[in-house]
């Protein structure tokens, strides 16, 4: 489990994202859940923590796909394939994230990005 | 610039050219409309976060729009990145945010850049630095006003201080709760006419008794030739047998609580410059704004304004609005008239102003100083 915030630093309603190969995004709802998705919507390299929550979707700022933060599934197009989830555990006030095994679904300018950092 | 003319009676207006170059309208643009307060919305269009407008200002393209906050906002409508003109549309609703259709930079209604495709990649890039450009704004009458300026003159001073200068007090206004009152009918009339054929027509009567009969019968001092804004502080005094500001004279609707008795069966008439006329009668008001879009073409948008349960009791309004309804299009035919002479040979010098008339030489006086300072 990796520690990223205090859940007293994410407020509800609001997102945070983590620098990470690939980045992710945490949200906390306004219901009280925390949910912690891959931060880049898979259609264009757009930061899905500056997308706006409404209760268990997260719509991209880009082009309106909205993802379910619990599945990482989009409603529709543009968006086609879906982000991953991750484990949240919220643990003495402190959100702790599993992060998923499975291979991410980055945009290809995205990826090719991340490709060439990780050549470096 | 000024000529002096044989006959004491008359002073000159400005040269035809004044009203027909390109080159002198784009100097008006940008020392006068975009320099000055210009109002350009009624705050209530914008009903709630998100709504907005666009309004073409000297040579820019202004969006207003309501924040989520509920205050009002205005940016240059122009996209950071490449310059591509932000929102199309001449009004309309967003749900969250602005987004260019271009490259989707997405702009919050705050103005801050929030998202971009590769934003991300790019953690250098300021987002309020990179934010929709701001234009100073301000809420009076119920009205929207921006100012373009950098450093935008004093509101109290030109706008509020016009309209006190016209009534003779700083509060006479504030009588008409005008900020409160609610838009029973709203025309625009497009104009082939340049703009300033438009404010000077309407700082004059001695046209009233010749082109606005319906308005001489209600206010009969009218067909003297000398308009309300020829004095301070006066109104034109209704007729005898006149109940209300009608077609015809027939009873108005609600009289406005807060008009005093001084104020009563009495129309008043004050121009803001550059764009903005407003008259005040005892149970509405008729507000004009002007768009100026060429060197012979002025938008113009009037709205009258009536207490809410007026509007919102289904009242015919139709008898109240056709009186001015007619004093427009009689007044704006008449400046499209005047608008092809303009650069007639007959007025390469202009032509004259008489008595009743030349407190329009100040407004002349003013221009040319604006374009010259």
């Amino acid at each position: 489990m990796i520690p990223v915030c205090r859940l007293a630093d994410l407020p509800r309603g609001e997102a945070s994202r983590f620098e990470g190969d690939p980045p992710i995004a945490v949200f906390h709802t306004e219901d009280g859940e925390v949910y912690a998705i891959d931060d880049t919507c898979t259609h264009q390299d757009a930061s899905l923590s500056d997308g706006w929550l409404e209760g268990c979707e997260v719509e991209c700022p880009l082009h309106a796909s909205k993802f379910d933060l619990r599945t990482g599934k989009p409603d529709g197009p543009p968006a086609r394939r879906p982000v991953r989830t991750h484990e949240v555990v919220v643990e003495d006030g402190m959100v702790c994230v599993r992060l998923s095994e499975a291979v991410p679904s980055v945009p290809a300018c995205a990826a090719r990005r991340l490709a060439v950092e990780g050549a470096v | 610039m000024t000529v002096t003319n044989p006959s004491p009676s008359l002073i000159s207006t400005l040269p035809g050219e004044h009203y027909t170059d390109p080159e002198i309208f784009r100097m008006e643009q940008e020392r006068i409309f975009e320099a000055m307060w210009f109002c350009v919305a009624r705050a209530s269009d914008l009903a709630g976060p998100g709504s907005f407008q666009t309004r073409q200002v000297g040579r820019e393209s202004v969006l207003i729009s309501r924040a989520r906050d509920g205050s009002v906002k205005a940016f240059l409508n122009i996209c950071r990145h490449r310059g591509a003109k932000l929102c199309t549309q001449e009004s309309g609703e967003v749900k969250r945010a602005f987004q260019c259709p271009y490259h989707a930079w997405t702009y919050g209604l705050d103005g801050k850049l929030v998202a971009a495709p590769n934003l991300t990649s790019m953690p250098d890039v300021d987002r309020t630095e990179y934010g929709l450009i701001k234009v100073h704004v301000r809420e009076w009458l119920g009205y929207v006003w921006v100012c373009l300026a950098d450093d935008p003159p004093s509101f109290d001073d030109e706008v509020r201080g016009a309209v006190a200068q016209r009534l003779g007090s700083a509060e006479a206004i504030d009588n008409y709760g005008i900020d409160g009152l609610e838009v029973g009918r709203r025309i625009t009339y497009d104009v082939k006419a340049n703009w300033k054929l438009i404010i000077e027509n309407f700082m004059e009567c001695y046209h009233c008794a010749t082109i606005h009969p319906e308005l001489t019968e209600v206010l009969p001092e009218f067909a003297d030739g000398f308009a309300a804004q020829y004095y301070v502080g006066h109104g034109a005094e209704f007729g005898e047998d006149v109940a209300g500001f009608t077609l015809g004279g027939a009873e108005g609707l609600d009289r406005i609580p807060g008009v005093g008795e001084e104020q009563d069966r009495r129309y008043y008439a004050i121009t803001v410059r550059p764009q903005v006329f407003v008259n005040l009668v005892p149970d509405h008001v008729i507000f004009h704004r002007m768009f100026p879009v060429a060197a012979d073409r002025t938008v113009v948008e009037c709205d009258w304004l009536y207490l809410p349960h007026v509007t919102a009791s289904g009242k015919d309004l139709d008898h109240s609005v056709e009186l001015f309804h007619r004093v427009n299009q009689q007044d704006f035919d008449a400046c499209e008239r005047t608008q092809p002479a303009m650069s007639s040979r007959a007025y390469a010098q202009g032509g004259v102003l008489v008595p009743s008339e030349h407190h329009i030489g100040e407004f002349h006086t003013w221009l040319q100083k604006r374009l010259t300072a």
